[in-house]
C-alpha cells in the first residue's frame, strides 16, 4: 500500500489546485475559529452575563466541540477537492491508464480512499491545535482533556463528508453534478428531509440518521443546550451510524468502479 | 506460446452488439493487426484485454494464463488517445507509468530520447501538439522493455514523418521478438507492418490467419472466345493458372501480382487451336480485396 501511495503522492504534489484547497482550507478552519472566538470575548467584555445565555465555547472544555462545529461548514471545500481529484481522472482518462499499467480497479479506488484518509487525520490534528490555541487563550479558561472524544468526532465528520463527496465523484464522474448534488444535499435536502421525517411523517428520530446529519449531530451547536437536536440518540449509535456510511460508500464505490466499463 | 487467445467473446452495449463470439490466437513473435472500419469493434476488443471494458460473454487468456494485473504489467498499451495528467510534465507522466509498472526510473531517458522528445521531457503534457502526445504514449508502451505491445490506431495525429517513424519502430521491435497486436482501419499500414491479421467488421471476425493468405492481392487476367468451352479446356492445360472462373461470356484467371504475361497467354491459346476475342489485365487493389472480405 505505501507504494501505492507514493504514486498518489506523484499525481498530487504537482496539482496546484489541491495545495490551494488545502492551504485555503487549513487557514480557514483558524479563521473562522478566530472570527467566532472574538465574536464571543466581545460579547463577555460588553455583556458579561451574555456568558448564561451562549456559555464558554472557547474555554475548555467546550472548546473541543466548539472549535468542531465552526469547523464542520468548512468541510465543503475538501468535499470540492477530492471531488475534482476524482473528476481529473475520469477527465484525463487516466484512471483508464492506471488499470492499463497495471493497478487493479480495488487498487485504484482504495489508494484513493486511504490518501482521503490520511487528509483527514492531518485535518484533524490542525482542529485539535486550533482548538488548544484558543482554549488557552480564552479568558478565565484551564487546560482539560474533559470533551477530547470531540476530536475523534471531528475526524470522523471529516471522512464521512470527504468520502460522501469521493462516492457522488464515482457515481456521477462529472464534477459539475457531483459538487452540485454534493452542495444541494448537504445544505439544503438533507436539512429539508429531515424537517419532513420529523414533522411531518412524525418519524423523529429517524432524520438524525440521514448521511451527513449523523455526523452533524455528534457535534452539535455549542450556544446553549440541545436547542437543536432534543431527543438525539446516543453518541455511540451515531459514531456506529457514520462508520457505517463511511463503509457503504467505499463499498459500494467499489462495486461501481469494479463492475463498469471504465 | 500462445500471447493472447481469445474465446467466444462477445460484447453489448445495451442493444448493440458490439462483439459477436470473436475467437482467434495470437502466436508469439507476431505483428497481429486487428483491421476493420470505424466501429468495427477493435477498440472495444483491446480495451476487454487491458480491463478496462467488461466483456458480455467469452473470455481470453494472457500468455497462456487467466488474465491479471501481472500480466498487465508485461504489456505496453496505447488505446485510443494518450491518457495522461495534463497539468503534468512528460518526464513526471512516466514516473508514475513507470511505477505503476513496477518498474525502475532508468529506461525514462531512453525511451523519451527514442520518440524525440527528451528536449520537451519537462514541458506540460497540456502544451504538447497531438503528435507529441501520441509519440509520449508511445515511450510509455516502451517502458520497462515489455515483451508485447498493444497499438491502437498508433500513427494517430502523426505527420508522414512520425508515421514513417512509427511503422520503423513497429518492424524493429518485431526484429526483437516482441509481439505486437496493432488495430488499424488503414489498410496500407496493416500490410506494411503485420505477419498476421484479423478482420473485424460489426463486431464479427470476418477472417484471421496469415496476412499474404488472409490480404493476398491477386491479377486477374479476364480473356473471351467464340467457344469459351475449348478455352476453358485449353487454359487448364496451362500450369500457372490453376484458378478459372466464369464470369459471364469471359474467362477469369488468377495469378500473383506481377506474373500475368499476357503474350505467353495468347501465343498459348493460338497455338491450340483458340483465338482469343478478349485479353485484359485487371490489377485488383488491397482495398478491392478487403471491400471484398468485409462485403460478405
Amino acid at each position: 500500500m505505501i507504494s501505492l501511495l507514493k504514486i498518489e503522492w506523484l499525481k498530487v504534489k504537482n496539482y496546484k489546485a489541491f495545495w490551494i484547497f488545502s492551504i485555503l482550507y487549513f487557514i480557514s478552519i483558524l479563521g473562522i475559529n478566530y472570527s467566532g472566538y472574538y465574536v464571543n470575548e466581545l460579547a463577555i467584555k460588553n455583556m458579561p452575563a451574555s456568558t448564561l445565555l451562549l456559555g464558554t465555547p472557547y474555554s475548555f472544555p467546550k472548546v473541543w466541540q466548539t472549535v468542531g462545529w465552526m469547523s464542520s461548514w468548512l468541510l465543503y471545500f475538501p468535499g470540492i477537492l477530492f471531488i475534482m481529484m476524482l473528476t481529473n481522472e475520469f477527465n484525463f482518462k487516466t484512471h483508464r491508464q492506471n488499470i492499463i499499467d497495471g493497478w487493479t480497479r480495488f487498487q485504484f479506488i482504495t489508494v484513493k480512499i486511504i490518501f482521503a484518509l490520511i487528509f483527514c487525520v492531518l485535518a484533524t490534528f490542525i482542529n485539535f491545535l486550533v482548538a488548544l490555541f484558543f482554549g488557552f487563550l480564552s479568558t478565565g479558561s484551564e487546560f482539560s482533556l474533559e470533551g477530547l472524544q470531540n476530536v475523534g468526532y471531528i475526524f470522523i465528520q471529516t471522512v464521512a463528508y470527504i468520502t460522501f463527496a469521493m462516492f457522488l465523484a464515482i457515481l456521477f464522474r462529472r464534477s459539475g453534478v457531483a459538487i452540485a448534488v454534493f452542495f444541494m444535499y448537504g445544505l439544503i435536502f438533507e436539512m429539508l428531509f429531515m424537517v419532513v421525517m420529523h414533522e411531518v411523517l412524525k418519524l423523529s428520530p429517524a432524520g438524525y440518521f440521514l448521511p451527513l446529519q449523523a455526523t452533524d449531530v455528534m457535534l452539535p451547536i455549542p450556544f446553549g443546550n440541545k436547542i437543536l437536536y432534543s431527543n438525539a440518540p446516543a453518541k455511540y449509535v451515531l459514531v456506529i451510524t457514520s462508520i457505517l456510511y463511511i463503509a457503504g460508500y467505499y463499498f459500494f464505490a467499489l462495486k461501481k468502479f469494479e463492475g463498469d466499463d471504465l | 506460446m500462445q500471447i493472447l487467445s481469445v474465446e467466444n467473446l462477445c460484447k453489448k452495449y445495451g442493444a448493440i452488439q458490439a462483439l459477436k463470439n470473436v475467437s482467434f490466437t495470437v502466436p508469439k513473435g507476431t505483428v497481429f493487426g486487428i483491421l476493420g472500419p470505424n466501429g468495427s469493434g477493435k477498440t472495444t476488443l483491446l480495451g476487454i484485454i487491458v480491463d478496462i471494458l467488461k466483456a458480455t460473454s467469452g473470455s481470453f487468456r494472457l500468455f497462456d494464463e487467466k488474465p491479471t494485473q501481472q500480466h498487465r504489467r508485461r504489456i505496453g498499451t496505447l488505446l485510443e488517445t494518450p491518457n495522461f495528467y495534463h497539468y503534468l510534465s512528460g518526464k513526471k507522466n512516466l514516473v508514475i507509468a513507470a511505477a505503476i509498472k513496477q518498474r525502475g526510473e532508468e529506461d525514462i531517458p531512453g525511451v523519451l530520447k527514442l520518440v524525440d522528445l527528451t528536449q520537451r521531457e519537462d514541458s506540460k503534457f497540456s502544451t504538447y501538439s497531438l503528435g507529441m502526445k501520441q509519440r509520449l504514449a508511445i515511450a510509455s508502451c516502451l517502458l520497462g522493455n515489455p515483451e508485447v505491445l498493444i497499438f491502437d490506431e498508433p500513427t494517430n495525429g502523426l505527420d508522414p514523418v512520425g508515421i514513417a517513424e512509427i511503422r520503423d519502430l513497429i518492424k524493429r521491435l518485431s526484429h526483437e521478438g516482441k509481439t505486437i497486436i496493432m488495430a488499424s482501419h488503414l489498410l496500407d499500414e496493416v500490410e506494411k507492418v503485420c505477419t498476421h491479421v484479423a478482420i473485424l467488421k460489426k463486431g464479427e471476425l470476418l477472417a484471421t490467419g496469415d496476412v499474404n493468405e488472409i490480404l493476398v492481392n491477386e491479377d486477374t487476367i479476364e480473356i473471351g472466345a467464340e467457344d469459351i468451352n475449348k478455352l476453358t479446356a485449353v487454359i487448364k492445360q496451362m500450369d500457372q493458372y490453376k484458378t478459372v472462373k466464369e464470369e459471364g461470356k469471359f474467362l477469369q484467371l488468377l495469378c500473383p501480382p506481377g506474373k500475368a504475361n499476357l503474350e505467353e497467354i495468347n501465343n498459348y491459346c493460338f497455338n491450340n487451336g483458340v483465338i482469343l476475342n478478349h485479353l485484359q489485365l485487371k490489377k485488383k487493389s488491397l482495398e478491392a480485396k478487403f471491400f471484398e472480405l468485409t462485403n460478405k
